[in-house]
């Protein structure tokens, strides 16, 4: 079952994830990301890297597009695909974030996304869901 | 359906300024009836009115009609701002994939005495050119070597032996725009493009062997040394993973800009800064960086393929007659000269999903083009057809000398994957004589031919509309896909 909704877009492609608290909304359209992107092939033949990361923003929903953008450059540059993340620290708009990958090696790559991007961004909060909605340059 | 386009003529449609309060031009939209029908279908007209709230802008925010919703602007979109009044340039108004662009070039081969090689090609083409999400290629440069490849673009890979003289003078800038400044670009960007230059990548781009099956002007076909049946080459890429770190290294901080230049946009994607600014310097740097590793990147591509014909056929490239017509770039901002209201005026003028295409007498054109117009290339999808245009004095009067890039999606990537069979339709590929080769599997069904609208029509409204002109048509019949 996947964690996230596809928003149709003509050339691009636009995801809508939900979850109980602001912090697992960042992870969740992160591995909603990295699933677009790869999909696991087993069995693994390199072990787990972990980077951690730090990202500041003027707002929420800007700082999610920073942090998606980031992972997407770190995986080009370190060749790695992301598995899982975990937010250590998420508050005035400043994220501090572990990200956990394999090499790339170990995935069968379907797209490239070339970038979160800021058209028709939002983070929100819908009675006690947090809500939030990107698209994906293609 | 949101539709507040009034009709002009046949083919030009306004979106009037009183559709959005702050809109400081009009929309102006070229397109017929037919074409209309998809254009409505997504967000590709608000996305004309937005682009029309930038400080500056000339004229109309203009779109072409392989126009779709894109984001920020839309594709197939061009604005041009004027640079003493403000006006602005805008990473996301580039795109992540700066100088992606198409360059095609001529065999001296006719279809119908190679077809039975064209397997044996496209198999060579595939193993020799990388192609792929992250593919990497064997041209390393050092981080010294990398500044001069940004500043020298083309020129630089021909220096290596990938070339000749000649295919800089058919590259549009010589293959290197001047004002590059490789200190704007971020270690990031740095190595993020590092082992990608000579590499195809994925999505829409692609390598097409294709056959000439249409003459439109005969006299410009002859000057060329074009005719039916012979056997063409386009490339279709850009700047890959150097280009996308620019622009969102730069899209961040043109946000902050917003405040500081009091700019009101309705989009942040649309985040710019005035061009006289230090930001806007900057980013022009940077960008005119990404557009030379580009134009180096199809050089290397061309070369490759060079070298793929040349194993296939056991003779030179210069013997098979694989000359370059020509290379143009559909995503870029350029400083060019125009005369509005009389007066001449430096613009800033941003094309995204468009095609610069210049007319006859135009000094930016090399000699040996300058009585013709620029060539212009359009590919279209893998199934149909792709043309050769040259631009117009008119192109130069009504669109800051720019026209359409190509055929235009019309259907999402998720949407082609549920409506489309791989198998059937490589079989109707196959049918009508087209051999398909791709990394991803995927990447054929997100690239079906129905996904896209018919290139013909879209050529059609640039053509009547007199913003270019047809040469000739070509059909596909091998197909590199990333």
């Amino acid at each position: 079952m996947k964690n996230y909704e596809v928003i149709e877009h003509t050339a691009d492609i636009g995801i809508r994830v939900k979850t109980g608290e602001l912090n697992l909304l960042f992870k969740e359209a992160a591995l909603a990301m990295f699933d677009i992107i790869a999909e696991a092939q087993t069995p693994k033949s390199t072990t787990q890297r972990q980077i951690n990361l730090k990202q500041e923003a003027g707002n929420l929903e800007e700082l999610l597009v920073f942090w998606l953008n980031e992972l997407l450059s770190l995986s080009a540059t370190k060749e790695l695909i992301f598995f899982d993340f975990k937010i250590n620290r998420l508050e005035n708009n400043l994220l501090e974030a572990t990200a956990f990958g394999r090499d790339v090696k170990d995935y069968r790559v379907n797209v490239e996304i070339k970038a979160a991007t800021y058209h028709g961004l939002k983070v929100w909060q819908d009675g006690s869901i947090w809500k939030a909605e990107v698209i994906f340059d293609v | 359906m949101f539709n507040p386009l009034e009709k002009i003529d046949e083919y030009h449609w306004r979106i009037p300024r009183s559709y959005k309060p702050g809109m400081k031009v009009e929309g102006l939209i070229y397109a017929d009836e037919k074409l209309l029908k998809d254009i409505y279908r997504d967000k590709a007209l608000e996305q004309v009115a937005n682009v029309a709230f930038l400080p500056g802008i000339v004229n109309y925010s203009l779109a072409m009609p392989d126009i779709h919703w894109g984001y920020g602007m839309p594709i197939g979109g061009v604005a041009a701002t004027d640079i003493d009044k403000g006006g602005v340039v805008g990473a996301g108004l580039v795109g992540y994939d700066i100088n992606c662009g198409v360059r095609l070039l001529k065999t001296n081969f006719q279809y119908d005495d190679i077809k039975d090689k064209i397997r044996d090609l496209v198999y060579a083409l595939f193993s020799d050119v990388p192609s792929g999400v992250g593919s990497k290629g064997d041209i390393r440069v050092s981080a010294k070597e990398e500044k001069e490849l940004l500043l020298k673009g083309a020129s630089w890979a021909v220096e290596k032996g990938f070339g000749c003289q000649d295919d800089l003078e058919c590259t549009e800038e010589n293959g290197a725009i001047a004002g590059a400044d490789p200190d704007a670009v971020s270690d990031r960007a740095y190595e993020r493009g590092k082992a990608q230059s000579g590499t195809l990548g994925s999505g829409n781009h692609f390598l097409e062997i294709q056959v000439i099956d249409q003459l439109y002007d005969r006299d410009i076909c002859d000057r060329l040394e074009l005719d039916l049946g012979q056997v063409m080459v386009m490339i279709h890429s850009g700047s890959r993973g150097f280009g996308y770190q620019i622009c969102e290294d730069y899209s961040r901080g043109m946000i902050a800009c917003l405040q500081k230049y009091h700019i009101n946009v309705p989009d942040r994607q649309l985040a710019c800064a005035p061009v006289n600014s230090d930001e806007g310097k900057q980013y022009l740097g940077a960008m005119r960086c990404a557009a030379n590793y580009a134009w180096v990147n199809r050089q290397c591509l061309m070369h490759l393929s060079r070298k793929s014909f040349e194993r296939i056929f056991s003779m030179s490239w210069q013997k098979m007659g694989m000359a370059l017509i020509y290379d143009v770039a559909h995503n870029i901002a350029k400083i060019e000269k125009y005369t509005i209201d009389g007066k001449e005026k430096l613009l800033c003028v941003h094309r995204k999903g468009a095609t610069r295409a210049f007319g006859p007498g135009n000094p930016a054109l090399p000699e040996r083009y300058r009585d013709i117009g620029q060539p212009v290339i359009i590919p279209g999808d893998m199934g149909r057809n792709s043309y050769l245009l040259v631009g117009t004095k008119k192109a130069e009067e009504d669109t800051f000398g720019s026209t359409c890039h190509g055929a235009g999606r019309v259907k999402s990537r998720t949407a082609s994957m549920k409506s489309t069979n791989l198998n059937t339709l490589l079989k109707e590929l196959e049918s009508k004589g087209i051999i398909v080769k791709a990394s991803g599997r995927d990447t054929i069904v997100e690239e079906a031919p129905q996904a896209y609208k018919d290139v013909n029509d879209v050529v059609n409204v640039v053509h009547n509309a007199g913003i270019s002109k047809r040469v000739c048509r070509m059909r596909p019949v091998g197909v590199i896909k990333g």
